[in-house]
């Protein structure tokens, strides 16, 4: 009580310390976010690939490129280690290779629906409308990610051009913050068409669209390890590629590397400005009341409780710039990621542990820079206290 | 001499260090005795050293201990040099009170709120430290004024604040650097009249720095300074008349 009313008759001077202290905080919410997202990505695409075994052509990259012929499939249903082969096809939605985009591509995948027999763990919630089933195969139909709803402003029942072709939307997906959110998925024969369609025609001239896929998803049996059902594969068909989420670690982990490392590099930064920002504030705002702190002393006041009392103040002080920093953070955050929605470029990703993070280092941070120069003034003898300009 | 003085201290001494060989000797070797109940006014040129002494009676500055004859302060016939700073600030909490030349208020409280801070710190609080606080703003003739923050006060009202402040507790030792260089003439008869009547009524101790002739002549005795040194000591003659003019009296 007292303590809001001390600050209250200082308003000007907490006001600025305050907003020092915002910046600050602001700062590290901004970047935070950042860092978060691209750790987002990866782990989320890491989760994608867990518990399975993704095979591909050689030459192909990632599920997609060169067909390879769905017979392997069942030759590979027969290896030892091996519960279910789904064949699929997945290929860039756009045809303009040199398309960047920050995050994962958009893509195009065929599948049969319910080939996996229900094994695949990655869970998958409809905002609306439905899943495929079987029953959809020979029909154009898709259900598409919801950053791909949100870019084209589809709902259920509206056509998408895939590549060329019409598409009706028949099932919207919840955000998953990974590569579901930039698919469309279509039933394999669809996806086979358009996969043989986008092949140069001296190759695809030769091909039956029946009867390739560019890639396998192997599930392995119970108990049996992807790595091991890799190496199986491997060893059966020496033509194909696989990959595992510890492969994906490996080449997702160092391609997006450099760019983790300048991230956790801008957010080390910001966590030193920020906290740069709080301690100089809060220094200089407590250091301009030793005259203070030496009256107080001069009449009486012990030297802890007048610490004490500074050391609450300034931790109330580090505690409201931090919620005002991450206010203003996250309103920024999420208005950059409403306007880069349309675009693809979701930038940030505003975790609560982010958000709770950056409000107690600012209360604690704000509590220390505190406590030094009330300490200090408080140890002076009250006279060349008294004397501080 | 009576055998305890309240306050008797012997070689003190100041150096302050303003750069890497320049010193300024505020103090050059002082002996002091105050006894109980006494009014003594400290008198002397400016610079003289009488804040500097005030300040090292009161508690709020060690005299240096690192030349010359070893220095002794006593209060209460305690040693004080040997004591913690909890102690010393104890001390000054329970039973001193200060009035300093540039009144030093605390900025962000208000006259009433500034008076309780000295209640506080002695430990009374609540009820008691609201009566005893409004009780002492009204002797300094500030009643009104209770709810004023400093900036909103004249010089000569913030002092009377810190007066006020100084005798809340009723302090066995008040000290007072210029209680009264900031009063008109009336305002500084009636302050000092308060301080005397405090003085009697109480037996409260006042240790007053002045520079004005007549603040001097109605204390006890005046220590006169120069140079960091106290050059005598006299007691005032005795027939120096107390004015308790029933106008004052009736402010007081
Ligand atoms: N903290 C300090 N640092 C440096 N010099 C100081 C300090 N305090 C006092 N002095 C010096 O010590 C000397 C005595 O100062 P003091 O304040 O005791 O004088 P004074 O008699 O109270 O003067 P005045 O009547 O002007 O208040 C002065 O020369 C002053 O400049
Ligand atoms: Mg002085």
């Amino acid at each position: 009580m007292q303590l809001l009313r001390d600050l209250g008759r200082r308003k000007v001077r907490t006001t600025l310390t305050i907003l020092g202290i915002t910046i600050g905080i602001w700062a590290l919410v901004v970047f935070g976010s950042m860092a978060n997202k691209i750790n987002a990505l990866v782990a989320g695409g890491s989760e994608f690939y867990a518990g399975k075994v993704t095979v591909s052509a050689a030459g192909g990259s990632m599920g997609f490129g060169s067909p390879l012929a769905i017979s392997a499939a069942d030759r590979i249903a027969g290896l030892p280690g091996v519960d279910v082969v789904v064949p699929g096809v997945s290929l860039l939605m756009s045809d303009q290779a040199s398309t960047v985009s920050f995050g994962i591509p958009e893509l195009i995948e065929g599948q049969v629906a319910g080939a996996d027999r229900g094994r695949e763990t990655f869970a998958l919630h409809y905002a609306s409308g439905r899943a495929l089933t079987p029953a959809d195969e020979g029909s154009d139909v898709t259900v598409v990610g919801s950053d791909i709803a949100r870019q084209h402003n589809l709902r259920v029942g509206d056509s998408l051009t895939l590549r060329g072709e019409p598409f009706t939307v028949v099932g919207i997906l919840e955000p998953t913050l990974t590569a579901p959110d930039t698919t469309a998925v279509v039933p394999l024969a669809a996806g086979q068409r358009l996969f043989v369609a986008s092949l140069p025609t001296l190759v695809s001239a030769r091909l039956d669209p029946t009867a390739i896929a560019s890639g396998l998803t192997v599930y392995p049996k119970p108990g049996v390890a992807p790595e091991a059902v890799a190496a199986e594969i491997k060893t059966a068909e020496p033509d194909l590629v696989t990959m595992t989420s510890a492969d994906f670690d490996r080449q997702v982990g160092s391609s997006t590397s450099i760019l983790n490392a300048i991230l956790v590099g801008i957010a080390l930064i910001s966590l030193v400005v920020g906290g740069l920002s709080v301690i100089n504030t809060m220094a200089m705002s407590v250091a301009e009341r030793t005259r203070e702190i030496g009256i107080k002393r001069a009449i009486g006041g012990g030297r802890l409780r007048i610490v004490r009392e500074l050391v609450t103040e300034s931790a109330l002080i580090g505690f409201l710039g931090g919620a005002v920093g991450l206010a203003l953070g996250a309103a920024l955050v999420l208005a950059a990621n409403e306007a880069g929605r349309s675009s693809g470029t979701v930038l940030f990703q505003l975790t609560p542990g982010t958000a709770l993070t950056a409000v107690a280092f600012s209360t604690l941070l704000g509590a220390f820079a505190g406590f030094v120069p009330a300490l200090h003034a408080a140890r002076l003898d009250p006279v060349t206290a008294l004397r501080y300009e | 001499m009576a055998p305890t003085a309240l306050l008797e201290g012997a070689n003190l001494r100041k150096t302050y260090r303003l750069g890497r060989d320049t010193t300024v000797e505020a103090l050059r070797g002082v002996d002091v005795r105050i006894e109980p109940g006494e009014m003594v006014a400290i008198m002397g040129p400016s610079g003289s050293g009488k804040s500097t002494l005030m300040h090292i009676l009161g508690l709020l500055h060690a005299p240096d201990l690192n030349h010359g004859p070893r220095p002794e302060l006593r209060f209460e016939g305690r040693d004080i040099v040997a004591l913690s700073d909890a102690e010393r600030t104890r001390i000054r909490a329970r039973r001193m009170g200060f009035v300093f030349q540039d009144f030093n208020l605390v900025p962000t409280l208000t006259a009433l709120e500034n008076v309780m801070l000295a209640c506080d710190y002695a430990g009374v609080r609540g009820p008691a430290a609201r009566t005893a606080s409004r009780g002492a703003l009204d002797l300094v003739g500030l009643a009104g004024r209770g709810d004023h923050r400093p900036v909103e006060l004249s010089g000569g009202e913030q002092q009377r604040v810190a007066i006020a402040r100084a005798l809340v507790n009723r302090p066995s030792l008040v000290l007072a650097d210029e209680p009264t260089g900031n009063l008109d003439s009336e305002r500084s008869a009636e302050v000092l009249a308060l301080l005397r009547r405090f003085n009697r009524e109480h037996g409260q101790t006042f240790v007053l720095v002045t520079h004005d002739a007549e603040v001097g002549a109605a204390c006890d005795r005046v220590v006169r300074m120069r140079d960091g040194r106290v050059r005598d000591q006299a007691p005032v003659a005795l027939a120096t008349p107390v004015d308790l003019s029933p106008r004052v009296a009736a402010v007081a």
